[in-house]
């Protein structure tokens, strides 16, 4: 059995992606916790036509469909709140380059639950009535459509409900505060569907801030919602979800989340944002160089920090998970 | 105007904040949304349970406004982190939240609430791209599937007041009278529609949203002329009271970026 999983970031996309597949990020969303650092590397690896699966969209999904790797997405929400519509999605959708089929925030969830117990569709009250049972971007001529939450006949009340299709994605990417080298991972802040979506993928790849010693497994197991048995890589990449936040970790960046978004609204940004925050880095240290050591210190001093305080004695140096990942069983 | 100088934005936020009753169980969308939830818990209903969709509970913000659900300005003092299908599914979904308040880009005579693309004309039999793209349902559907009431929050203009949305994201009473009974819904539907203007409520019988009450800086005819339908006026017509001091004190300690002062 693999104990030690920890891959480069490089060496994970390369080996669990491929063109066409459809990928899931797991995430705190729209713009938490997410491995934006994940889907940088997609680009970087020329990564094409992908099926998104996003509970809701994040700076993510924002610079896949904006940089037109994405041809398709499923979504609860698309928006960045606050911090506005999310305009390189926004462009691909208006343009016709994405088909995005909407669903609702609840809605997702309840798909990977349908994944995760390989159930043959899932039972809800929820969507039906509106444009979201309605109107299909994957059937676009189909109106009402039949093929996406087609209406079923409670067997018990005989009633008409909203049958949902269960996900089962190629790969969850799914962002966590801390794992082990084996897996084990704790988040902190809402879990949002991380834990059925983990459960639902055919494969998950672990994207954590951090690194902990076994010890901090063995002392928190309740908090562990994801075991090592279901994971095949683990990827340490501090500041993974930035410019989104992780809480206990590092807050968001509202200077880059505005920059990134405005890149995004125009092609000739998106080119520019292409080459100076994803193309431009080499490795680890050089994308933690480009966000700025001085900005990397400002967003860790985050009034959420004592949430780690509990985890931080095992938290391994970054000298230490290299000397791990170099002897990796997974190399 | 009166002696208190407040915005119109901070007018609806207290005006929707007064409908969230002491001891309810409650879901707040993000932003004015929530800034509104978090208000009636500062001044009035201080025992309100309130989650966000993504499973944050027992949390007030704190530095202003959240930039979305999963903030840190609203992890620093949670007392339970769990997920969406927690909060959405078993306290929403199940039926058992009192009340959500939701935003829309554009809503309906009948509290039909689109939130997911604006259109040029109808969108017809072929599912074609929006002009401009929105953010999508989100939460929103479900709490408006589920929540017992919802109260929608929305700036009052013209071309977001339509007789009909293109896009029904969160249904309201659709097609007005008894037509969202046939689906069995655990959630009532929208008890009122806020506004930057004034406050519209449903018709007992018909759901048509109706003209139930004005600010003090607004008019009957100035609401009438900012909605795109041909708005009837309640006979029980009324003005709202203004913000008190304690109230607006509430308000703006909650929102301490000054989101709702900047908009006017």
């Amino acid at each position: 059995m693999t104990q030690n999983k920890l891959i480069p970031l490089a060496e994970a996309v390369r080996r669990y992606t491929w063109d066409g597949m459809q990928y899931a990020s797991g995430a705190a969303l729209p713009i938490g916790s997410d491995a934006v650092a994940f889907g940088r590397e997609l680009l970087r690896q020329g990564r094409r036509d992908l099926h998104a699966i996003f509970h809701c969209s994040s700076q993510q999904l924002n610079l896949l469909a904006g940089a037109g790797a994405a041809t398709k997405a499923e979504c609860g929400f698309t928006g960045l709140e606050v911090f506005g519509f999310a305009n390189g999605l926004r462009r691909a959708v208006e343009g016709g380059r994405l088909a995005l089929e909407d669903y609702s925030n609840l809605a997702m969830p309840l798909r990977y639950l349908g994944g995760a117990l390989n159930w043959p569709f899932v039972p809800a009250t929820t969507n039906i009535g509106s444009d979201l049972q309605y109107r299909s971007a994957f059937a676009p001529d189909q109106y009402p459509a039949q093929t996406k939450i087609p209406t079923v006949i409670d067997p018990f009340s005989g009633r008409a409900i909203g049958a949902f299709r269960p996900l089962q994605p190629d790969l969850a990417a799914i962002h966590v505060t801390l794992a082990d080298v084996r897996g084990n991972s704790i988040m902190l802040g809402t879990e949002w569907s991380r834990f059925e979506l983990s459960r639902a993928a055919k494969r998950v790849v672990i994207i954590a801030d951090a690194i902990v010693d076994p010890g901090c497994i063995r002392q928190f197991p309740n908090l562990v919602r994801i075991p090592d048995i279901i994971v095949e890589a683990v990827v340490y990449w501090p500041f993974a979800a930035w410019p989104q936040s992780s809480p206990g970790m590092y807050d968001v960046d509202e200077e880059h989340m505005n920059l990134m978004n405005k890149a995004l609204a125009t092609e000739a940004g998106t080119a520019q944002y292409l080459a100076d925050y994803v193309e431009s880095y080499g490795d680890r240290d050089s994308y933690l160089d480009l966000i700025g050591r001085d900005r990397l210190a400002e967003l860790a001093r985050t009034e959420t920090a004592f949430l780690l305080d509990p985890y931080r004695p095992w938290i391994l140096s970054p000298d230490d998970v290299a000397r791990l990942t170099a002897k990796g069983d997974a190399q | 105007m009166s002696a208190l100088d407040y915005t119109r934005q901070e007018m609806m936020a207290i005006a929707t904040g007064r409908e969230i009753k002491d001891g309810e169980l409650a879901i707040f969308g993000v932003g004015l949304s929530m800034l509104a939830g978090y208000f009636a818990q500062a001044h009035h209903a201080p025992n309100v349970r309130a989650m966000t969709e993504g499973g944050v509970f027992g949390a007030t913000p704190v530095g202003g406004l959240p930039w979305g659900i999963e903030c840190n300005r609203l992890s620093v003092n949670a007392t339970s982190f769990t997920n969406a299908l927690d909060a959405l599914g078993f306290l929403v979904g199940s039926g058992r939240c009192d009340v959500g308040i939701i935003g829309a880009a554009q809503v309906d005579k009948f509290g039909n609430v689109n939130t997911t693309g604006i259109w040029e004309g109808e969108i017809g039999e072929t599912y074609r791209p929006p002009k401009t793209r929105l953010p999508g349902a989100g939460g929103a559907n479900d709490i408006a599937c589920g929540a017992k009431r919802t109260v929608i929050m929305v700036t009052h203009e013209p071309k977001r007041f339509a007789e009909k949305v293109t896009y029904i994201s969160s249904p309201g009473y659709l097609e007005g009278g008894a037509s969202r009974d046939r689906f069995g819904f655990p959630g009532g539907g929208p008890s009122a529609i806020i506004t930057t203007l004034g406050i519209l409520r449903p018709h007992p019988e018909t759901k048509e949203f109706q003209l139930d009450s004005w600010f003090s800086f607004s008019s009957v005819a100035e609401i009438k002329a900012n909605t795109g339908w041909d708005l009837k006026v309640s006979p029980d017509a009324h003005l709202v009271p203004e913000p008190t001091e304690s109230e607006l004190a509430a308000l703006r300690r909650v929102d301490q970026t000054g989101a709702l002062r900047k908009k006017g």
